[in-house]
């Protein structure tokens, strides 16, 4: 293998790498996402300078069944979805994420930052119940639930597309060979080419269970704001640098 | 979070860093080394230039791994292809297979260790040492090896000169836009190599054909032999031997 194939390669390992070139399609992307209110001090802590962390003290807890995903294949996730502001404008800090999938975890943390982990998350309807489950290194992490299809979301798939080409942003964390911070960077990045096929609320409720290296229960439930549920198609592009802590700090 | 924290973390989340900072101090660090003859020219394919291959001969070995410092406990299944450096002997990690996000992560974004995961299994089943790999639910390579037959050894320097051996990984990290970050050829070496026993013997290897996990992709043609050890060591940072981008 020579130097030019080697810079050609999308990842490791050059025998069979781990992810494609983006971007990324994926169909039929179902989305439950738990809204609640918590501490606005541990908010603060948990969202790094230069992100402003929004003043209601929202977490959106999410999970997201993924079963056509080019790239990556079939697999669940779940995590932490802080919104914030960059310099004034509208964000969605990733703080947390869990899945079961390696390439989706190398390709995610590698490209863009998202601070992902392995984990078992589902997401499925149990009888008349949307549920949500994240089990993390044998043990149950988090629960979420909400009623299935409850009542249509105002403003329906229209609304729903749009708040979903809000830009989102990771921190992105590469370490160098010595253990130095080689890449150290606030990320962003737009969703593109999305359809919404549906999209429903409902009273929800969540249960987060303290564990340290899954620590989703860190931002602790004041109050239960929602749920939401939708299903989409959409298109995850490469992303751009919003601020460098190597350069900017 | 304050920016000055933000540059001192060991790694992604911020709440909970996959991994600590290194040098990391594995106990009980246990082999299953089977080396096996394949064809030169897949060697050559398979070695990124500058290193140059050494030999047709090659390994898959499994290691259980139930006490590394800030990784806890797990399994690998490693495929190494002997190589050399500006004539240095080296090893070339060329795949690898975890079942645990901290070395998997850490392994691959600090010095390119090529981890995917996969659920590797070695263990003593009866008479038999065996390793197993399963990758997306199937069994893709199964490794057999005699259960000490060779007891009563006490000389372990060629074991010892064999870990000592520079590792070599290719480290590829892409910039956010796709296009590479970092390529570079990346040198391990072992510190404090403690071998408490190591035997040799008969062994067996099965490789499937499969896609996302192609250790079979280097076939066999003859078994050499199996390794079994136990060990302990500290794995290191590593140092850039070869930048691609420079």
């Amino acid at each position: 293998m020579n130097a030019e194939e080697i810079l050609n390669l999308p990842s490791m390992p050059a025998a069979s790498p781990s992810y494609p070139r983006g971007p990324y399609r994926f169909i039929d992307r179902e989305f439950m996402i738990v809204s609640y209110e918590t501490d606005r001090d541990l908010l603060r802590e948990a969202v790094p300078e230069p992100l402003e962390p929004n003043p209601e003290g929202q977490v959106m807890y999410e999970w997201i069944r993924m079963p056509d995903s080019s790239g990556f294949g079939d697999y669940t996730e779940s995590g932490i979805v802080i919104p914030c502001t960059f310099q004034g404008e509208p964000v969605n800090y990733t703080a947390q994420m869990f899945l079961d999938d390696e390439p989706p975890i190398s390709a995610g943390r590698e490209i863009w930052g998202f601070p992902k982990k392995y984990a078992e998350p589902k997401l499925e309807v149990c009888s008349d119940t949307l549920t949500g489950t994240l089990h993390y290194a044998g043990q149950l992490v988090a629960m979420g639930t909400m009623g299935y299809k409850w009542q249509r979301a105002p403003g329906g798939v229209e609304a729903q597309a749009k708040g979903m080409a809000k830009t989102s942003c990771n921190l992105k964390i590469i370490p160098d060979v010595n253990g130095d911070a080689k890449i150290c960077q606030l990320v962003a990045y737009n969703l593109t080419e999305i359809e919404v096929k549906g999209v429903w609320l409902s009273p929800a409720r969540l249960q987060l269970i303290p564990h340290v290296n899954a620590p989703v229960a860190d931002l602790p439930i004041k109050r239960v704001l929602g749920g939401k549920h939708f299903i989409s198609n959409l298109t995850l592009p490469h992303g751009r640098v919003l601020f460098d802590y190597l350069k900017d700090a | 979070m304050k920016k000055s924290d933000v540059k001192a973390l060991a790694s992604m989340p911020l709440q909970s860093p996959t991994f600590p900072r290194g040098p990391y101090k594995f106990f009980k660090r246990q082999y299953l080394v089977i080396r096996y003859t394949t064809d030169p020219a897949l060697i050559r394919a398979a070695l990124p230039e500058p290193l140059e291959p050494v030999g047709d001969t090659v390994a898959v070995q499994w290691l259980d791994l139930p006490d590394g410092e800030g990784l806890g406990a797990y399994s690998a299944t490693a495929q190494v292809i002997p190589c050399s450096f500006k004539g240095e002997p080296c090893n070339f990690i060329s795949q690898m297979y975890v079942d645990n996000t901290p070395p998997l992560a850490g392994g691959r974004e600090i010095w390119g260790y090529p981890m995917k995961f996969g659920k590797a299994v070695l263990k003593v089943n009866a008479d038999t040492l065996t390793g197993t790999l399963h990758y997306a639910t199937q069994c893709v390579a199964t490794g057999t090896m005699v259960y000490k037959h060779d007891a009563f050894r006490k000389d372990y320097a060629a074991e010892k000169e064999r870990l000592a051996r520079t590792q070599i990984t290719l480290k590829l990290i892409p910039d956010i836009d796709g296009t590479p970050a970092i390529a570079q050829l990346v040198a391990i070496n072992f510190e404090d190599v403690v071998v408490h026993g190591a035997w040799t013997g008969r062994a067996r290897l099965e490789m499937v054909p499969s896609v996302n996990c192609p250790l079979a992709d280097l076939p066999v043609r003859d078994i050499v032999g199996g390794l079994h050890m136990v060990t302990d060591m500290t794995l290191p940072y590593g140092k850039v031997v070869h930048d691609y981008l420079a």
